[in-house]
């Protein structure tokens, strides 16, 4: 009975091709969008949290410098001390629960290797470094001790400064000249690609920490400090432990705010990652707004349908249909042809993230999950939409609906 | 099986309308039907001819008096068991055939047997066998768009007789059909009436037609003018 009734209802579907696929575009188009929007949405909340795990995982960022607010950029006020080596000294010596402490100092210089150039971001910093922020080296080495507190002109290249100056080639023991001083390679890091916010974390230069404080910055600071934690410590327990020791350090008197910020990239991560999300739903509210406008329009096709099918009910009710059986071919109808928009739809938005992932350079993420949703809510949307309809069909008067013309 | 009442209008009334408009399509009709019997309705319009023929087939119900069929007070019915009525004694036949469009014609045949939950294959040998009954074999499955008034006729007629039907219910069954046709399906119905012993109640305005009936009854003004047997059979 029911095969019976969907094999009846993609008859009257195929026998009006045009007026079933105008009626479907609503639908098509609005689980098109929402699917669309939730896999693209969902694959850049992959990609962020990608992103922000490439900063280093469990790491926390300490920097000069009142924290603006919650999560918010340190602001440098006039009254900012910088941070130094008696900071890094204390937390390497009593910090518990780090897997690494490395202090970065970085800046934007002109980078020159025989007639080329790049602007290229330097860092000056320590071998704990490449552990703190989860970075490897292709090839050669890490900086070793005494280069480290010698401050030797030594230094790890990124990819980008590989390919701009030797191409494919070795760059091993190469001199290049940073910001007037010259520097020899001792090692390539492993490629990492931009950040979700467009930066290349490949166009960079390490050097130890010495060289660059004498020969780029010209001062002893350190801009910040970076502390993992070790695998057993959640930086939420690390932060203020932090906290402790450089208040100590620094001499902050109990009624005074911190002077330094100690940023969670772990928090920001999920905040970032929250606030994708957030977007994503929003976006795909308003899409399923065109799934409404979409059911809509199956529910004026069904009342047409209806209406052009008077005496087929006719004939229907007087050789014996119950009520129920008028209600459900036109129940069954509407689904029908919403579940076919829902399905086309999902085709449609699955391609269009596959496009978007694909030019936006994001993870292609669908869900089945939200695919399912989409079933569902399209049949859903079908039964609704085509409840009344049907229901005027079913109510109708045999001997009136036998004599409509 | 011939003799026992089959229908019976008690008084019936059927009226329109409310107060000063109130129209009476029936006005306290009586009426008895045997089993087996073959009769035809006649009067001009709005007789009530009509109005009776729907009461009979459980489509409408009396708004006074009382009809029963079958022993069963159906004029009381809701519409669910009307259908289920309708769907298990009656069979109907209609001036414009009333075939479902773009459906072929065992597939129309079929169609009673599906509210009758007939699984699919029993379906199709007895919608096969009742097109065979009304000599409509070789064209099972054309459209009626393919099919001449003739054969759309007896499509119609071998649905309403596919679930063999105590009733057959015929609403000027001929009146878009000529002379040689109409000779033909009038033919088949009183074959029907002999064979199956299938009561039929017919409306025609034609009174050849009306002479292959045993019985001519007459309605005028919501009244029946006249009852009798039809002594020669044309």
């Amino acid at each position: 009975m029911i095969w019976e009734t969907v094999r009846l209802s993609l008859l009257s579907v195929r026998r009006n091709v045009l007026r079933s696929f105008l009626t479907l575009l609503g639908i098509v188009i609005g689980v098109a969008a929402v699917i669309a929007m939730l896999t693209i949405g969902s694959g850049t909340t992959e990609k962020v949290k990608a992103d922000i795990s490439k900063l280093g995982s469990n790491l926390l960022v300490v920097r000069p410098g009142r924290p603006a607010g919650p999560g918010g950029p340190g602001g440098l006020d006039q009254a900012t001390r910088p941070l130094g080596s008696k900071e890094l000294a204390a937390l390497v010596t009593h910090l518990s629960g780090a897997r690494a402490i490395s202090p970065a100092s970085q800046k934007q210089v002109r980078v020159i290797f025989g007639t080329e150039s790049l602007t290229s971001g330097v860092t000056g910093t320590d071998s704990a470094y490449l552990d703190a922020r989860d970075w490897k080296l292709v090839s050669g080495r890490p900086f070793s001790d005494s280069e480290i507190r010698s401050g030797t002109g030594v230094c790890l290249i990124g990819e980008t400064v590989r390919l701009q100056f030797f191409g494919a080639g070795d760059p091993e023991g190469e001199i290049i000249r940073v910001n007037r001083t010259s520097c020899r390679i001792i090692g390539l890091l492993e490629p990492k690609g931009y950040t979700g916010f467009g930066q290349d974390q490949d166009n960079v230069v390490l050097m130890p920490l010495a060289a660059y404080q004498r020969r780029i910055a010209g001062n002893r600071d350190i801009d910040s400090i970076y502390v993992a934690a070790d695998d057993r410590t959640p930086t939420t327990e690390l932060l203020p432990r932090v906290e402790d020791i450089l208040r100590d350090t620094r001499r902050i008197t109990p009624d005074r705010e911190n002077d330094f910020s100690i940023r969670d990239m772990t928090q920001i991560a999920d905040a970032m990652a929250s606030a994708t999300t957030t977007m994503t739903g929003m976006l795909g509210a308003v899409a399923g707004v065109s799934l409404l406008v979409g059911g809509i329009g199956i529910m004026n096709i069904m009342l047409v349908s209806v209406t052009e099918r008077t005496r087929e009910i006719g004939i229907r009710l007087a050789i014996g249909a119950h009520e129920n059986h008028i209600l459900i071919q036109f129940l069954v109808e509407a689904t029908v042809l919403s579940l076919l928009g829902g399905i086309i739809g999902i085709l449609i938005g699955l391609a269009l993230a596959g496009l978007a992932s694909l030019t936006l350079a994001i993870p292609f993420a669908p869900s089945p999950a939200v695919i399912l949703l989409a079933v569902g809510f399209s049949a859903l949307i079908g039964m609704v939409f085509g409840f009344f309809p049907a229901l005027r069909g079913a109510r109708l008067d045999p001997i009136d609906a036998l004599r409509h013309e | 099986m011939s003799g026992s009442l089959l229908i019976t209008f008690d008084k019936v009334w059927k009226s329109y309308g409310q107060g000063e408009a109130t129209v009476h399509a029936l006005a306290g009709v009586d009426l008895a039907i045997r089993h087996g019997e073959f009769v035809a309705i006649m009067g001009p319009s709005g007789s009530g001819k009509s109005t009776a023929m729907n009461i009979i087939g459980c489509l409408d119900t009396p708004t006074a008096g009382t009809y029963s069929f079958m022993g069963i007070d159906a004029g009381r019915l809701d519409r669910n068991r009307r259908a289920m009525l309708r769907n298990l004694y009656v069979g109907f036949v209609f001036q414009g055939y009333n075939l479902l469009p773009r459906t072929t014609a065992v597939e129309n045949v079929e169609l009673p047997l599906i509210y009758r939950g007939v699984a699919a294959r029993e379906r199709h040998d007895l919608a096969m066998k009742a097109l065979a009954e009304v000599g409509l074999v070789g064209r099972e499955h054309h459209t009626p768009a393919e099919l001449s008034g003739g054969q759309q006729q007896r499509v119609a007629i071998a649905r309403a007789i596919v679930t063999r039907p105590t009733l057959l219910v015929a609403d000027e069954p001929t009146g878009n059909l000529d002379t040689a046709r109409t000779h033909e399906i009038m033919e088949l119905l009183t074959r029907l009436n002999t064979e199956l012993g299938l009561t039929i109640a017919m409306v025609t305005h034609e009174a050849d037609v009306a002479g292959y009936a045993e019985r001519t009854i007459r309605f005028l003004d919501g009244h029946v003018a006249s009852d009798a047997m039809n002594l020669e059979v044309v």
